[in-house]
């Protein structure tokens, strides 16, 4: 006899989650009264059911007890109902014997404060818990193929990175960046803290890696337009725009033409802090190396024809859209720039620049002596920490269609404090005025920035939460066209007036850049917009769409060397699932009762997938007879066949109409409290 | 409508969250993960999709004492082809059989919810239950169950 035949012998956990879930549900009572629930052989609590030592109690408790089902009360089934069905199969269960009761996000979490009828909640959800494994029966899951194909959206570090490392995986991978060039927002970073290379030998040695990589294909100035499927199996189409350029040219010959473009562009490069021709190369040694023509500024006048030829442009060159299927996802879409609104700490009056900005002109300043912004020569210049970032309501005023961010941005202290001493060893007369909230300098070796700043005399002003650093015009007896006063916490709140030739805020970075995956994936988001992974500590990196996964700051602000420590956990998470010859999945499909079936077909009437399900006919106890037929490979399990079956004969696995019934037995069993 | 003798006063209502495996379970999920609240007399069930449930199913449920039903699909978003013209078609069926018995129509509402629609969910559940404490909990012995 199988364990599914057998009477039920169950076994329920209830799970405190530390005190997520014990801090509102009585886990003792939940327990008490699942020991009186029909056909249980054992109830039990734990602190955290997730652990070895209570999944450890739940094997021992099948092999002593005799249990030939589970039911486990705790976090999410998107969390560990695979972890628990792997419990049972080490104890010898068939994984398919057991079901789960959310008692904390929808329980615990959602009804804080009322013990009591949380507690009856939990109760209930577990009595139904309880009432449907009954009559759950041993499965086998079902073999589905798997594409060994992953798409990268996002050409920057995260996914330069992702694409590498899933390539030497073994796993083709189409890489997707909207821009015509590699390296995203790293190739715009000057030297970076504690590594002291540049943002684009980072980018560089990455992207080398992927464009000579056969397995990888890389899409740039294209964007993922649509994209739907399910893990092992995903379509998406990708809308590449035209470049114009058809390969590498001739250096000498590119200048020339890039000289006699008349387009100008601000703004796509550098931060709006130098413009760039229609016919552009991002900078010299960008990658890929093969320069690009930005359609929305060319008038299409033809004097890049007269230099380079026809052979090596195309100004007529139609957008197309291509089709890419694909078994997993990676985003790594990345971040914008915190943009501030005007007037927010002098925004937009000349001199007052973002410190992407600054980086941009510290690169252009090239080996000058002075350092020049907005035509004036810099002595004294001011930062200001956190803008955008650790927002408060009632005192930043937040314009209307911004929403407010009360999320630190973590890069930005030590991005700031960084440049500062680069500046001050690049420029011995400056003089560098850090105005800050609070010093987060966190990540490894980052404190050594600080000390140094420490020992180069920068000046620090602490200013209050509820008192923001307000910035003027200079005075004249200022001697300078900017004046910023602060109330300085290190003298004790002393109002202390710094004449500036620059102000250069310090922002951080906003979400931004997966709108198209966020919508049609259905991708989850947390309150601070940026997406939102099912499980910081237990499942990080994965998004709660199956085989989808997020690599670097899509996720939230990170450092560079975090960005290619998650975009490796997430490549790492995607090969995993992607070099499997076949994945394993719940056999949610259609099954017919022969018993009951009368071959009427109505049900192969409501399918909408040809060939999953046929009446076919065939002999029993010699007479022909007619009945339906699953094919389980084609049925997609949605039950559309269910509802119109006159005889109760057809039902989908894991979700029957007998068991949904017994559920609603057990949810109604009690009057709500 | 119904009138006052089908309902059963003084018991707190009821509602019956049936909820799609891919979309509005998650959906539920992440109303939890942003710790946003909504009445306990509420009860999910995840399913894969509610064009499996007949006529049958939502009668037994409001039989067995269940005062309002949110249909939370996936709405036309839904990963099944088709599914959800049929529900709706299925569900204009079941309005029909509600009015023929004399139980208010409002008690089954079908709704979209997708797996980051928080602010529906917590409308839908309101609304919901605005609509229960105006006409009442139900009288189970109102609700004919074909068999």
């Amino acid at each position: 006899m199988g364990a599914s035949d057998a009477a039920p012998r169950i076994g329920i956990y209830v799970c405190h989650c530390g005190g997520n879930i014990s801090d509102v549900v009585d886990c003792a009572a939940v327990v008490q009264a699942a020991a009186d629930f029909p056909h249980v052989a054992v109830a039990r609590e734990h602190s955290f059911m997730c652990s070895d030592a209570a999944q450890t109690v739940i094997i021992d408790d099948i092999r002593n007890l005799g249990l030939n089902r589970v039911v486990v009360a705790s976090c999410s089934p998107s969390l560990h109902a695979t972890t628990f069905r792997s419990t049972c199969e080490r104890g010898g269960l068939n994984p398919y014997l057991y079901e789960h009761a959310n008692i904390r996000e929808q329980v615990s979490w959602v009804h804080g404060g009322q013990h009591a009828s949380a507690t009856a909640k939990a109760v209930r959800l577990v009595r139904a818990a309880a009432a449907k494994v009954a009559l759950l029966t041993a499965e086998r899951p079902i073999e589905a193929p798997v594409r060994r194909h992953a798409l990268v959206v996002g050409g920057g570090v995260a996914g330069l990175c992702a694409a590498g490392n899933l390539a030497e995986a073994g796993v083709d991978v189409t890489l997707v960046e909207r821009s015509p060039f590699l390296g995203g927002h790293a190739t715009e970073l000057g030297k970076l803290a504690r590594i002291h290379v540049t943002g684009r030998e980072v980018t560089a040695a990455l992207a080398h890696v992927v464009l000579a990589d056969p397995h990888v294909r890389v899409l740039t100035n294209a964007e993922v337009v649509r994209i739907g499927g399910h893990l092992g199996d995903f379509e998406a189409t990708v809308r590449v725009r035209p470049r114009g350029i058809r390969g590498p040219v001739e250096p000498d010959r590119l200048r020339a033409a890039i000289d006699a473009c008349p387009e100008e562009v601000v703004g796509k490069v550098g931060h709006g802090t130098r413009t760039h021709k229609a016919l552009y190369l991002l900078y010299d040694g960008c990658l890929p190396a093969v320069a690009a023509i930005d359609f929305d500024r060319c008038t299409r006048c033809g004097r890049c024809v007269e230099i380079l030829g026809r052979d090596a442009v195309d100004l007529d060159e139609p957008a197309r859209e291509e089709t890419v299927q694909v078994g997993g996802v990676v985003v790594a879409t990345g971040f914008e720039q915190y943009e501030p609104y005007v007037d927010e700490f002098g925004w937009g009056k000349p001199g007052v620049v973002t410190l992407p900005q600054l980086i941009q002109i510290l690169h252009e300043t090239g080996d000058a002596k002075t350092l020049t912004i907005a035509g004036r020569t810099v002595r004294n210049l001011v930062m200001i920490h956190c803008v955008g970032s650790r927002q408060i309501d009632g005192v930043h005023q937040i314009p209307e269609g911004r929403t407010l961010n009360p999320q630190c941005s973590r890069m930005c202290c030590t991005a700031a404090i960084y440049n500062s001493t680069e500046l001050r060893a690049r420029f011995a007369d400056l003089r560098v005025y850090q105005l800050v909230r609070d010093v987060r300098t966190y990540g490894r070796h980052h404190e050594q920035c600080y000390q140094r700043a420490s020992e180069q005399r920068l000046l620090f002003f602490k200013y209050p939460d509820h008192e923001p650093p307000v910035v003027s015009d200079g005075l004249p007896s200022d001697d300078a066209p900017l004046a910023v006063t602060v109330q300085d916490q290190f003298t004790r709140g002393q109002t202390v007036r710094l004449p500036a030739d620059a102000v250069v805020l310090v922002t951080g970075m906003a979400p931004g850049g997966a709108a198209t995956l966020i919508e049609q994936l259905k991708l989850a988001v947390g309150a601070d917009g940026f997406l939102r992974e099912v499980h910081p500590k237990l499942r990080p990196v994965e998004l709660a769409v199956q085989g989808v996964m997020v690599a670097g700051t899509a996720q939230s602000p990170m450092a560079i060397e975090e960005s290619t420590a998650a975009a490796a956990a997430a490549a790492v998470k995607a090969a995993k699932l992607l070099t499997r010859e076949t994945l394993s999945l719940d056999p949610q499909v259609a099954r017919v009762d022969p018993a009951r079936c009368e071959g009427t077909g109505r049900c192969v009437e409501q399918c909408a997938y040809g060939g999953a399900l046929q009446v076919v006919e065939r002999t029993e106890s010699g007479r022909t007879v007619r009945r339906a037929e699953v094919n389980e490979a084609l049925c997609k399990g949605c039950g559309a066949c269910v509802a119109v079956c006159p005889h109760n004969a057809i039902d989908v696995v894991g979700s029957t109409l007998a068991q949904l019934y017994a559920s609603v037995d057990a949810l109604t069993a009690q009057e709500v409290a | 409508m119904e009138t006052s003798t089908r309902q059963a006063p003084g018991r707190r209502p009821h509602i019956l969250l049936l909820t799609t495996a891919d979309s509005s379970y998650p959906g539920a999920d992440t109303v939890g993960q942003m710790h946003l609240g909504y009445p306990t007399n509420t009860s999910v069930v995840r399913i894969p999709d509610p064009v499996m449930l007949p006529e049958r199913f939502y009668l037994y449920a409001l039989r067995r004492g269940f005062d309002g039903i949110l249909v939370m699909s996936s709405g036309a978003e839904s990963p099944f082809q088709g599914t959800y013209q049929k529900l709706a078609a299925r569900l204009d069926a079941l309005t029909g059989t509600l009015k023929a018995q004399g139980i208010d129509f409002r008690r089954v509402k079908l709704c979209s919810i997708c797996t980051v629609c928080t602010a529906a969910f917590l409308r839908e559940v309101k609304r919901m239950s605005e609509v229960l404490a105006e006409i009442g909990p139900i009288d189970p012995g109102s609700v004919t169950v074909p068999d």
